[in-house]
């Protein structure tokens, strides 16, 4: 009634916009510096037009009321995972997996989408799954929320994209309560797992996880990769080469160095401090989607925040540790600072979604 | 059923956990980013620039080799060599098959050198073949569309332009071995060329020069981007050798039937006018990389071309021997130059009979005619006296039993035989009927024809032995600076102008007194000096076994000479082989010799080079060459 009459307060978080702005342009910036001349040339104003699109999709989200996103979330999903559905059978392949969607002159990944969508599923299941003590029934719902589009980007096959769905698992089970001996069980569990997975995976993925363990064995092979991004990470030093002026990235040693490599490029053209500074903006924004989910309206908005802010936190330690070889190259790349459409605008969709939980903090129905 | 809902608090607490872990993450990742920029900063700083440099080397063109005169002997010339950029090749089986079919070597030898460029980075290119013609280079030209991964290499390959001609002088190229490489603190890199024999070898860093560098940024893929400093070759010294070319061919000439060794020198300098071994070999199939085929034939053949038979080859010097014991007797004053010595034709020593080479004996001979007739009873006579510890120190005075000092490797350095070599070295007691034998220039006493031309330089120079060179000067072609050899100190050993002046009569006598044993080698007007040396190969009467060669029972034939007489401009020492009597067989070469050296018209011999048939005369005559006197 009130809100009626008076003017509700609608909040637009500046911090979470403002870093995601930040970090968006800073993209833009390296991805020009690393692809001037040559066969990449072009791909910074494309990239801008992505972030564009992004920007699009973020206001609507915020505009739009998420408590009625969350309402259709069922619906949504299931509308999300038909592409994925779609690529298994009839995928184009491109560098040896089917996680592509063409259209007209873009290049879209469909697993991005399905990521936003499950992370509503799961916020909407929280919304009323409020019990004290997590029941097995809540457990079992989530484990198939994030199994189904977890395995179909799984036989994609990309492994990397499919990890990126669990972060949403751990995110529910954590912040829904799951008791402690659970979590005795599901570390079991996942070793249990890791065993099989070894005879499962493709022969392309051992390569990849071995080179991790020994990157020095293969120089011109897979642990190429691995090497010549920590050269270029290394030689940055502090205050690095200059903008424009790394020699790694510029004379293209660095492979994919505009997609998922772009920070390994930003830390050797403006060194720690360019690290630091990338590394604050992400910080920022993740401790102050944290705030927001604390002093959220409903249960579904805290969720929604969380879910999202996994995804975001998943993909950022996981790119950064890659640059310096702390893990395994996965092909995950940096949110909103790597090239890639679907990658940027999925990301923005996110914080899109992160906002619109704030914006809407006071309002009435 | 009863639902207990859930404390918002709790929600919340696991918030503020979780903004612990992510604030904690954080720092870890910026501290693992502190580690690998600021701590190991310099050493990937160190990789990266590893990573887009890279040091080509300018090979510095190696300095010519010419006569005293300025004639080119040895020059570069391109040399073109196939090269296998891996990179570029997407089927190798077809690329081995257009490479045999081009060029028509064996698939092994294209697959083994595949296999060996393996071992270094893809972007350095293989070396399939060398020494491409140019029809071939032209034929991968043609091809280059359907065979992008094959490029041609140019490089600078040595020219022999004489081809044979003074090869033992020259020597040779040769890419440096693995213990050349070690030896060189790895200044020379694998597949370098480096100077193996001659004065390639010993003048390798003259000749050599020192090579550049250039420094090329280069991207991931090899390509050059830019130039970032380039250090200028310093281009090799052309070097001026002391040899006569002229002289030297006409030795040749003279051995190209024969086996043997010739040196002149100015006695004075040392300076090498020609030094010939034959037979020779070819250096240029060095640089073209020799086959397996012609290796084997080189090193099997009896002969030993590639053996320098100058100054790597000793033999007994004969007679020529006595003119060095004359001059050490009478030095010592051991004996009286007028007192005579009756020649039967033998002498009895140690209850051995020791013969003259003239059966009839050659009657009464004092010290000049002993010389001249070559007199061996009177030098056993003499040999006895000085015994074999005297003819020792005589003949390592004149420099016999150590290498002369030229600049050429691997120089033997002879034997003097001592008593004391005798039981040290031999481990036999020396017996005094070997003395005899030593002192006609036989026996254990072993030298090569450089070390007799040495000593016959000190002789008539009065006792200054020089040291014999081949290097003339150096110049540097951006310069034109030249650098000439300075004389090194000489050895000293004080002579009697009185009592020299005997012995060189003695041997003056030889060539221009009749009954001298080279008096058919005289040259009509110039006042030369020798002396002949026979080397007994086999016993007097041995008779030639079955499959062996009735030429290898020969005598070797040795003649050592100077002119003019009161002032030596050469020292002529000739060797043959197997050739027989000093007389017959080496006093005519270096009659040639001398006569080509100072410019005198001599009535050439049948099978002397130049020599014109009497019938042939008058159709040679035409030719304006056709009378020319050597």
């Amino acid at each position: 009634m009130i809100g009626r009459v008076l003017p509700v307060p609608r909040r637009l978080d500046l911090v979470v916009l403002g870093c995601a702005l930040t970090l968006s342009v800073l993209g833009i910036l390296f991805v020009s510096s690393t692809t001037q001349g040559g066969r990449f040339d072009g791909l910074a104003t494309r990239q801008a037009v992505w972030v564009l699109v992004g920007l699009g999709a973020m206001l609507a989200a915020v505009l739009f009321d998420y408590r009625v996103l969350l309402k259709f979330s069922f619906v949504i999903y299931c509308v999300t995972l038909v592409p994925l559905v779609y690529l298994l059978f009839f995928g184009e392949t491109i560098a040896n997996v089917k996680s592509w969607i063409r259209i007209g002159g873009f290049q879209f990944q469909p697993a991005e989408l399905a990521k936003v969508a499950t992370a509503l599923l799961l916020a909407y299941l929280f919304e009323n799954e409020d019990d004290a003590k997590m029941k097995a029934a809540t457990v079992a719902k989530v484990g198939t929320i994030v199994a189904i589009p977890f395995l179909l980007v799984f036989l994609q096959p990309d492994a990397g994209l499919a990890a990126t769905f669990l972060p949403l698992l751990g995110v529910a089970l954590f912040f829904g309560g799951l008791p402690a001996r659970a979590w005795v069980a599901i570390v079991i569990g996942v070793a249990l797992l890791a065993g099989i997975a070894w005879f499962v995976l493709a022969d392309y993925q051992k390569e990849r996880i071995g080179t991790f363990l020994n990157p020095e064995t293969d120089v011109l092979g897979s642990g190429y990769q691995v090497r010549q991004s920590k050269i270029a990470v290394g030689s940055g030093g502090f205050s690095g080469k200059g903008f424009r002026s790394g020699t790694q990235s510029q004379l293209r040693f660095l492979p994919v160095q505009h997609t998922d490599f772009i920070l390994a490029v930003i830390a050797e053209e403006w060194g720690f401090l360019g690290v630091c500074l990338v590394l604050a903006l992400f910080a920022s924004l993740l401790l102050r989607a944290l705030a927001l989910a604390r002093v959220a309206r409903d249960r579904g908005g805290v969720f929604l925040i969380l879910g999202v802010s996994s995804m975001l936190f998943f993909s950022v330690v996981v790119n950064a540790a890659m640059m310096i070889g702390l893990l395994p190259t996965t092909g995950i790349p940096l949110p909103l600072v790597s090239y890639g459409g679907s990658s940027v605008a999925t990301a923005f969709l996110g914080i899109g979604l992160i906002l619109a939980v704030e914006y809407r903090r006071f309002a009435n129905a | 059923m009863l639902r207990v809902r859930e404390n918002r608090r709790e929600l919340t607490s696991r918030i503020d956990v979780a903004r612990i872990v992510v604030g904690a993450v954080f720092a870890v990742l910026a501290s693992a980013y502190w580690y690998v920029q600021i701590v190991r900063g310099d050493h990937y700083f160190g990789l990266s620039e590893n990573n887009r440099i890279r040091s080509v080397k300018l090979t510095a063109p190696r300095g010519y080799v010419l006569d005293r005169d300025g004639s080119v002997l040895v020059e570069n010339e391109p040399a073109y060599s196939l090269l296998l950029y891996r990179r570029e090749a997407k089927d190798l089986a077809r690329s081995t098959d257009f490479v045999i079919r081009l060029l028509g070597i064996p698939a092994e030898q294209v697959r083994a050198r595949i296999e060996r460029g393996r071992r270094y980075a893809e972007f350095v290119p293989i070396p399939i073949a060398e020494n491409l013609t140019l029809e071939e280079v032209a034929a991968v030209q043609a091809r280059a569309p359907e065979h992008p991964e094959f490029a041609i290499g140019v490089s600078q390959r040595r020219l022999y332009k004489r081809g044979g001609s003074a090869a033992h002088v020259l020597g040779y190229l040769a890419e440096a071995t693995p213990v050349q490489i070690r030896e060189s603190k790895n200044a020379y890199r694998l597949g370098d060329w480096i100077g193996q024999k001659g004065i390639e070898r010993t003048y390798e860093k003259l000749l050599g020069g020192t090579n550049g560098e250039r420094r090329v940024v280069v991207d991931s893929n090899a390509r050059e981007i830019r130039e970032e400093s380039r250090l200028e070759s310093r281009p090799g010294q052309n070097l001026f050798l002391t040899v006569h070319r002229e002289l030297q061919e006409l030795a040749e000439e003279c051995f190209a039937e024969q086996v043997g060794s010739a040196v002149a020198l100015d006695p004075k300098t040392g300076e090498i006018l020609a030094l010939v071994s034959s037979p020779s070999y070819d250096p240029n199939w060095f640089t073209r990389r020799v086959t397996a085929g012609e290796w084997s034939g080189l090193m099997s053949d009896p002969n030993h071309p590639l053996q320098n038979r100058a100054i790597q080859n000793t033999y007994s010097p004969g007679s020529v021997f006595k003119v060095f014991l004359a001059y050490g007797a009478l030095a010592s004053g051991e004996v009286d130059p007028n007192a005579t010595v009756y020649c039967p034709g033998q002498a009895v020593y140690y209850g051995r009979a020791f013969r003259c080479h003239r059966r009839g004996g050659h009657g009464s001979v004092n010290l000049r005619d002993a010389i001249k007739v070559s007199c061996d009873v009177y030098f056993y006579a003499l040999g006895r006296r000085l015994g074999v510890d005297g003819i020792a120190r005589i003949a390592r005075a004149f420099g016999f039993g150590e290498p002369t000092g030229l600049d050429l490797a691997h120089e033997k350095p002879g034997l003097v035989p001592s008593e004391e070599w005798a039981r040290t070295k031999r481990r036999a007691r020396w017996y005094p009927s070997e003395t005899i034998s030593v002192a006609i220039g036989q026996g254990p006493v072993l030298v090569t024809p450089l070390q007799v031309a040495r000593a016959l330089a000190g002789l008539i120079e009065g006792g200054r032995l020089p040291t014999p060179h081949l290097f003339f000067a150096s110049q540097d072609p951006r310069t034109g600076t030249r650098l000439r050899y300075e004389a090194q100190p000489k050895k000293s050993l004080e002579l009697d102008p009185k009592r020299l002046a005997i012995v060189k009569s003695g041997m003056w006598a030889v060539l221009n007194e009749p009954g001298g044993t080279a008096f058919g080698s005289r040259v009509p007007g110039l006042a030369a000096a020798g002396k002949t040396g026979t080397v007994q190969v086999a016993g007097r009467n041995a008779v030639p076994r079955a499959g062996v060669d009735r030429r290898r029972l020969e005598d070797h034939a040795w003649f050592a000479a100077f002119a003019p007489m009161d002032d030596p401009k050469i020292v002529v020492v000739v060797f043959v082989e197997h050739g027989g009597h000093g007389s017959s067989a080496a006093a005519p070469i270096a009659r040639l010799l001398l006569a080509k050296y100072f410019g005198l018209p001599i009535k050439l011999r049948a099978g002397e080079p130049g020599f014109v048939q009497a019938a042939d005369r008058s159709a040679a005559a035409a030719r304006p060459a056709g009378e020319v006197s050597p």
